[in-house]
């Protein structure tokens, strides 16, 4: 049944992207409704197979990267279409699309059995750890598709709208950045009660500390420089490939005690 | 001529965003680095794997122990004093609420590495291996004092026999006036004053007679590990335990983590190399080498972490000035602008 659902949220986003590719060229009021309604489905069938995989687990989906990458997917579905009440354009929704599509693409290549779960991640701090990490890793994907359309687009926007779009972008990025700063705090306060070591330069915590420090980095330089629009955007797509090296690049090169695959 | 006290002179570069802003992106790039080269391994191992030059250019700056070389360290300390600084100049600009906010998260991180480098310097570590019965007095291990006891050690599995927990039941006696009695599991440690002791690893260890003619030594063997026979330098003794031994066509496969028809699998090591093996039911006697070998029994032993550690409590201070810190600087983001 959950896979049933999958492939049908995968079929929806699939059909999203095609729509999205004709509506670049002639968008139209009825087509726009047409992928918000896609995406909603989409959204909807994710939700019932991660609730389904709930149920049957009797646990929350954390314990493997397929389970993470499914519960990613879905983060950035929802924050994607609460994001695109407030911003919307074709290039948005074709970047998003297909970026969601891509990660339940790679899922559908891990193991995907549940299993039980081994002793270190039997904790409430698993819960926490995991929830802050999808909605701080979930604005940074999406902050990444809005910057995606503020450089595709800049050059031919009104200034107004761009720097609506900039803001918007620097939201994301900040409730992301919150996020990120409680992911690594929950998963150091974890690490201690587990191992007795709160910071061990293991590489996923290496490279969570790279990404916080290259958020960081955009944030001041936006304060002190006024590195805004153009410049801020790139560091935002910098960002969110150093949170894809830090999500699966370490998991799947450089193992270490966060390999949970 | 900038006639200004050197100290003056080095202010404006340590508040200086931009120099911060340098320091945080250079950090980013050396972490990252050390989680590319793998770290400490001995000089030759990077020569094999870089080639010659490369490879002793790693050992040269010290980037196969990247997190813990000085220059690493005092990069990690400008950062800290800059972050000072930089807190101390919000000082009279933390009149805003979102002021105060910022001022507390940068100090959050000051303490959170104030905290580490207390660690670093005045914690202490230890790793144990404990026999189930057995005890030992912590301060031969440098630790403070206290005397830890094993009553017993067991594992929890899954249907599928994947490990379900672990746990020792501990009593540590005498640590700074207090007495305590607790049954540790992964994720849930031992914790007496400023003491704790996690659940780390576990094993089996066997016991035999080791006999050779008038002469009998009982031996502790952990499984696996080789063990020097006495009296002789050359000989040692390796044992495997296989818990639920099945004769038919298994080999020496357990059936089950399980101690149902436990075996013990002793190997005769001369110099390193296989000299000879036989697979012992317990209570039986075989002959190995020029020695008579007996099975006497079998318990698992268990890992310990112990950590006597006061700095952690500066650290998660300091995590909680971050998360207020943050919380209070971002608090008006997603509020709706008055018209």
């Amino acid at each position: 049944m959950e896979n049933h659902l999958l492939n049908i949220g995968f079929a929806l986003l699939l059909v999203g992207i095609m729509i999205n590719l004709y509506s670049q060229w002639w968008s139209t009021e009825r087509l726009q409704s047409i992928i918000k309604g896609i995406l909603w489905l989409a959204l909807l069938s994710l939700t019932i197979a991660i609730i389904i995989r709930i149920v049957e687990a009797g646990r929350l989906p954390f314990a493997s990267m397929y389970e993470f990458i499914l519960i990613f997917t879905w983060a950035i579905l929802a924050i994607f279409v609460a994001t695109r009440q407030k911003f919307n354009s074709p290039v948005f929704d074709l970047l998003s699309n297909i970026l969601v599509t891509l990660l339940l693409l790679a899922a559908s290549f891990l193991p995907s059995e549940t299993r039980p779960l081994m002793p270190a991640l039997q904790s409430a701090w698993l819960h926490i750890h995991v929830l802050t990490a999808i909605i701080a890793y979930g604005s940074f994907a999406v902050a990444f598709c809005l910057a995606g359309v503020y450089l595709f687009r800049e050059n031919n926007t009104a200034v107004d709208e761009l720097r609506r779009l900039d803001q918007l972008i620097y939201r994301l990025v900040v409730l992301g950045f919150v996020f990120l700063s409680l992911v690594i705090i929950t998963g150091a306060i974890w690490a201690e009660q587990v191992w007795g070591n709160w910071w061990t330069w293991d590489p996923k915590e290496t490279w969570s500390l790279v990404t916080w420090l290259v958020y960081a980095a955009y944030l001041h330089a936006r304060r002190t420089y006024d590195w805004k629009g153009h410049k801020s955007a790139i560091i935002v797509i910098i960002g969110f490939i150093v949170v894809l090296i830090t999500l699966f690049g370490v998991s799947l090169i450089l193992p270490g005690l966060h390999s949970y695959i | 001529m900038n006639k200004k006290h050197p100290v003056r002179n080095i202010f404006p570069v340590l508040t200086s965003m931009s120099i911060t802003i340098y320091l945080l992106i250079l950090i980013a790039l050396l972490s990252a680095v050390g989680t590319i080269i793998p770290q400490g391994a001995d000089s030759q191992f990077y020569i094999q794997h870089y080639g010659q030059y490369p490879g002793t250019f790693i050992t040269l700056l010290g980037l196969n122990h990247l997190y813990q070389i000085w220059w690493y360290q005092v990069l990690l300390g400008f950062l800290c004093l800059s972050l000072l600084l930089c807190s101390y100049q919000r000082l009279g600009r933390a009149r805003s609420l979102a002021g105060v906010g910022s001022l507390l998260l940068h100090l959050g991180m000051v303490v959170i590495i104030v905290g580490a480098a207390w660690s670093l310097g005045y914690a202490k570590q230890v790793y144990l291996e404990i026999n189930e019965g057995e005890s030992v007095l912590l301060k031969d291990y440098g630790l403070k004092e206290g005397y830890l006891q094993v009553k017993k050690f067991k594992v929890d599995y899954y249907p599928d026999h994947s490990p379900r927990q672990y746990y020792s039941h501990l009593s540590l006696h005498a640590y700074k006036g207090g007495n305590y009695e607790e049954n540790i599991a992964v994720n849930h440690p031992l914790k007496a004053a400023s003491l704790k002791i996690y659940q780390t690893s576990w094993g089996w260890f066997m016991q035999a007679d080791v006999i050779q003619g008038e002469d009998k030594q009982r031996l502790s063997l952990p499984n696996g590990i080789a063990v020097p026979l006495p009296d002789n330098n050359n000989l040692e003794i390796k044992a495997l335990f296989i818990p639920d031994y099945q004769e038919n066509g298994m080999g020496l496969q357990t059936k089950s983590p399980y101690p149902h028809n436990p075996r013990m699998l002793a190997t005769l090591l001369k110099e390193g190399q296989i000299a000879d093996m036989m697979v012992l039911a317990p209570g039986e006697s075989q002959h190995l080498g020029g020695y008579t070998i007996v099975f006497q029994g079998f318990a698992p032993y268990t890992g310990l972490t112990i950590k006597e550690d006061r700095g952690i409590n500066m650290v998660f201070t300091g995590f909680a000035l971050l998360s207020v810190g943050l919380l209070i600087r971002y608090r008006n983001l997603y509020r709706r602008k008055a018209a």
